[in-house]
């Protein structure tokens, strides 16, 4: 024991249980911030990949799959003028597509056509922006075809997770956007949700 | 020694200190978020609900909420329903309410009063866009009112214009509707709460999507879903319901299947109360009973004259067969298909009572039975791709993939409905397909036509899984496909059920069924064939003569025995609502004819003249209410759809979750980090020191 008191040096508490504990922290430390960090790569990485995918359907061909074992396809790409925003839409808002892009939900209006589209993402990656918009704000959606359609915002709402009248068809054409609320919450697993509801104007 | 003992103290105090900074930061972490949530929505209280209005400070205000009063007397097999909706603004503007709320899928609602303090006033039945325009008028001027619009026959909205601040309006609604009576009990069944419907996108059946367009009641109408309330929010809509039975005859056992329910018999009179007088309308409401034994009736007539017109009910019971009979009746071979709905609003309870039922099914098979296993939610699966022969072998697979069945995605049917009902035959057996489902779909009227048109010679049974089936859905698709709808609200009740469904579709009872009506009598009867019955099921008819009626005769096949029975009217002969009954019968078939491919244009008029004659309202007509005096100011109406409780068990639905956990994980990552530099360094420092 003495030896360790005047050998301040590295071996004689090499593996001393302060060490053990500090490089268990460190580990999970590190393992906690690679997932977060996994998340956010994912969300950038599958983006790029899908960007390919899409403009091979834009060529003309059917949508391919963005990766081998992908079970999505993107249906549309979303644009912000102006804020530097381009998402490619997925066609399947499942928790595991969300992981990787927007999503349209299954059963609401195709984006660009006439009724309801809605369209999901996480809050904190594909979505983040949406809590700078608001009313008269600018959103551009290409269809699978290379269609146009412009929509300008008409209102910005918080509303409860069991809402679910803002996924309800409607006649005239709609965008709705929706995102977990609030945008910097720390836990997961909010009931409120944040819905953006745009106009077709062209 | 000393140096040692100082060591494992300072380990000990820096690995505790360690503990404690990071259970100190997660607290502050959730604290932090917690506070964060709160914030914009800090006006919520426990059983307050809010609507969002940016004219209010905070941006939430009060939603209205609706108190039911349920009041049904029952003459005979005649129920008579009062609903009494209270609307409460707890608000401090003047809002507009929206409620939507379901009703039994055969009633006729033909009264609306609107009471306002101690004023009453009668509504009025009117064409649909014609109310609308009344009520939108009223509600410009600033006047009270009150429209009843049918969004499904079996779903409903009451709007009620300028509901003051704390202030309340009392409206009543009255509906007719024919006991449903089977296996020797009558059954009464008040809806409370509505299953979230699925409406596909677009055309759900891509290859033909010409003849299968889902056509909705009107142009651009939508299906209004009811709003649902956040959890936890304790009794939101209250309801009370009262019964009182007057069977003419003693009655027998009586049962409330889902509630408690204090029953007093007197002066021939059956009372049936619910026991705690206020309960959250989550789930329907069910009561059966029995007729003393000796006093079941094997066939009964109502009459009832209105104007030029003679109305009638009629109802008969073939006698069951006796054990002998049975066995005469030859059991053909069956190729039953079951079909099981997997979609996201089964999940819960519904989906443990589904399962109990297709075990139940594949109990009664028998070898030589054929059969296939197929699932739907978003998608559909078949367990094989055709049917195979029940083998217990067979039997036992199929049982495993049953278990392994999970709930998730949407309510897509056209798919499942297409594969079991593809029009082909195996001769020698007899195809049914059991259809097991919550119904929660909005694209009625487009799975009525695919049944329609592509059902050929097999029978769709369908059976309602769930504490709040979509009624209209089940009856009609059973209907539509010649086989009988069977409602399972309760686990404990698979058993019976299920058993009593495939005992009862072995064989029929009767068949070729025809009515004899007194000679030169034009009449007009709904349903206008009747069906082949199965066990316990009544012959009921509803006709219209413009002579008064005399004696009927039914005649019919039983096995192979030509069967008859002669029905002679009452002498006392005004039986109140027969002539209601048999008009929305009729509006309930000129509507079918919609599903059969005729023009809406033609069916309208015809269901609008109906409808007016006999005050009901219908897919083209509502009830309207208004005040005469202007009670309110003009401007700045808020209008709030009052929130419904979600049925009981339902957890599916509800938009997506759309965080991640990554800035907790950041955040959790980069403090374990610190905290290991920090214990290093302690570590070091101890090491010097010692």
């Amino acid at each position: 024991m003495r030896a360790m008191g005047t050998d301040p040096g590295s071996r004689a508490w090499g593996l001393s249980p302060v060490l053990i504990f500090a490089l268990l922290l460190a580990l999970l430390g590190t393992w906690q911030v690679a997932s977060a960090g996994w998340i956010h790569a994912k969300a950038t990485l599958a983006q790029h990949l899908i960007a390919s995918a899409w403009s091979g359907a834009r060529a003309g061909g059917p949508a391919r799959r963005p990766w081998p074992w992908a079970d999505m396809r993107p249906v549309a790409r979303l644009t912000v003028p102006g804020r530097g925003i381009s998402l490619y839409v997925l066609d399947n808002a499942d928790p595991r597509a969300l992981a990787f892009g927007p999503a349209h939900v299954g059963g609401t209006a195709a984006p660009g056509s006439a009724g309801n589209a809605v369209i999901v993402a996480h809050r904190d990656t594909h979505f983040a922006f949406l809590r700078d918009l608001s009313p008269d704000d600018e959103i551009d959606v290409e269809g699978a075809h290379g269609a146009m359609s412009r929509y300008r915002v008409r209102e910005v709402s918080v509303v409860d997770k069991e809402e679910t009248r803002v996924l309800e068809p409607a006649d005239a054409p709609l965008l709705t956007l929706i995102t977990c609320y609030p945008f910097d919450a720390v836990r997961p697993g909010t009931r409120l949700r944040y819905v953006v509801v745009a106009d077709r104007i062209g | 020694m000393q140096a040692v003992r100082d060591f494992s103290k300072l380990i000990i105090q820096a690995f505790f200190g360690g503990i404690g900074v990071a259970v100190a930061m997660s607290l502050a972490i959730l604290l932090l978020s917690a506070n964060s949530q709160a914030a914009t929505i800090n006006d919520a209280k426990a059983g307050t609900l809010l609507i969002k209005d940016s004219s209010v400070d905070g941006g939430y205000a009060p939603a209205p909420q609706v108190a039911t009063e349920v009041a049904i007397d029952v003459t005979g097999m005649i129920a008579r329903t009062r609903v009494i909706q209270v609307f409460h603004n707890p608000g401090s503007g003047f809002v507009e309410g929206v409620y939507v709320f379901p009703l039994p899928e055969k009633a006729a609602v033909d009264r609306l009063w609107m009471k306002i303090g101690t004023r009453v006033i009668e509504g009025r039945i009117r064409e649909k866009e014609e109310a609308r325009r009344t009520y939108e008028k009223a509600k410009a001027e600033g006047k009270k009112a009150a429209l009843v619009e049918q969004q499904r026959p079996n779903l409903f909205t009451n709007a009620v214009a300028h509901i003051g601040p704390n202030d309340a309006i009392e409206i009543r609604i009255e509906y007719q509707q024919a006991l449903a009576y089977e296996m020797g009990t009558y059954k009464l069944r008040f809806p409370l709460a509505v299953t979230p419907r699925y409406v596909p996108a677009a055309a759900a059946i891509p290859d033909e999507p010409k003849a299968l367009e889902a056509q909705p009641l009107e142009d651009g109408e939508e299906l209004v879903q009811p709003a649902y309330a956040p959890d936890g929010c304790g009794g939101l809509n209250t309801v009370d319901i009262a019964i009182s039975i007057d069977a003419g005859v003693p009655v027998g056992a009586v049962t409330s299947s889902y509630h408690e329910t204090v029953i007093e018999k007197a002066g021939g009179r059956t009372m049936i109360s619910l026991t705690k007088d206020q309960e959250e309308a989550n789930r329907d409401f069910e009561l059966t009973w029995t007729l003393a034994p000796g006093a079941a009736p094997q066939a009964a007539m109502f009459t009832q004259t209105r104007g030029d017109n003679e109305y009638a009910l009629l109802m008969v019971v073939p006698p069951q067969p006796t054990a002998a009979e049975r066995a005469q009746f030859e059991r053909m071979p069956r190729e039953t298909i079951l079909i099981v709905d997997t979609s996201g609003s089964m999940e819960g309870v519904s989906m443990t009572q589904a399962k109990a039922a297709l075990e139940m099914a594949l109990d009664t098979l028998r070898g030589s039975d054929r059969f296939n296993v197929l699932e739907f939610n978003s998608g559909m699966r078949t367990w094989l791709p055709t049917a195979v022969p029940a083998t217990a072998d067979n039997i036992q697979r199929a049982r495993e993939w049953v278990r392994k069945l999970r709930a998730g995605g949407g309510t897509n049917m056209a798919p499942a409905l297409m594969f079991a009902l593809d029009g082909t035959e195996t001769p020698g057996y007899l195809r049914q397909v059991v259809f097991i489902t919550d119904g929660a779909v909005g694209n009625e009227d487009e799975l009525f036509k695919l049944i329609v048109q592509r059902l050929g010679s097999s029978r769709l049974f369908t059976v309602g899984i769930g504490s709040a089936p979509n009624g209209h859905f089940m009856t009609k698709a059973a209907q539509f496909g010649r086989g009988t709808f069977t409602s399972i609200g309760d686990v404990k009740e698979v058993q019976e059920k299920m058993g009593a469904l495939f005992a009862k579709i072995e064989a029929p009872v009767l068949r070729d069924v025809q009515i004899r009506w007194p000679n030169g009598t034009p009449v007009e009867t709904f349903p206008p064939r009747v069906p082949d019955l199965y066990l316990g099921e009544p012959v009921l008819v509803a006709a219209a003569a413009k002579a008064p009626l005399g004696t009927v005769v039914v005649t019919g096949l039983r096995g192979n025995q030509p069967w008859s029975v002669a029905l002679t009217p009452p002498p006392d002969r005004d039986a109140a609502g027969v002539g209601a009954l048999w008009a929305r019968a009729k509006i309930a078939s000129l509507m079918d004819t919609l599903a059969q491919g005729a023009d809406v244009n033609q069916v309208r008029p015809a269901v609008v003249n109906v409808a007016l004659e006999h005050h009901l309202v219908s897919a083209y007509t509502s009830l309207v209410a208004v005040d005469l005096t202007p009670t309110a100011p003009t401007e700045g109406l808020k209008t709030a759809m009052v929130k419904a409780s979600l049925p009981q068990g339902y957890v599916g639905g509800g938009l997506p979750q759309t965080d991640t956990p990554a800035t907790l994980q950041l955040l959790l990552g980069l403090f374990a980090l610190m905290s290991a530099a920090i214990v290093t360094m302690l570590g070091r420092r101890t090491a010097r020191i010692a």
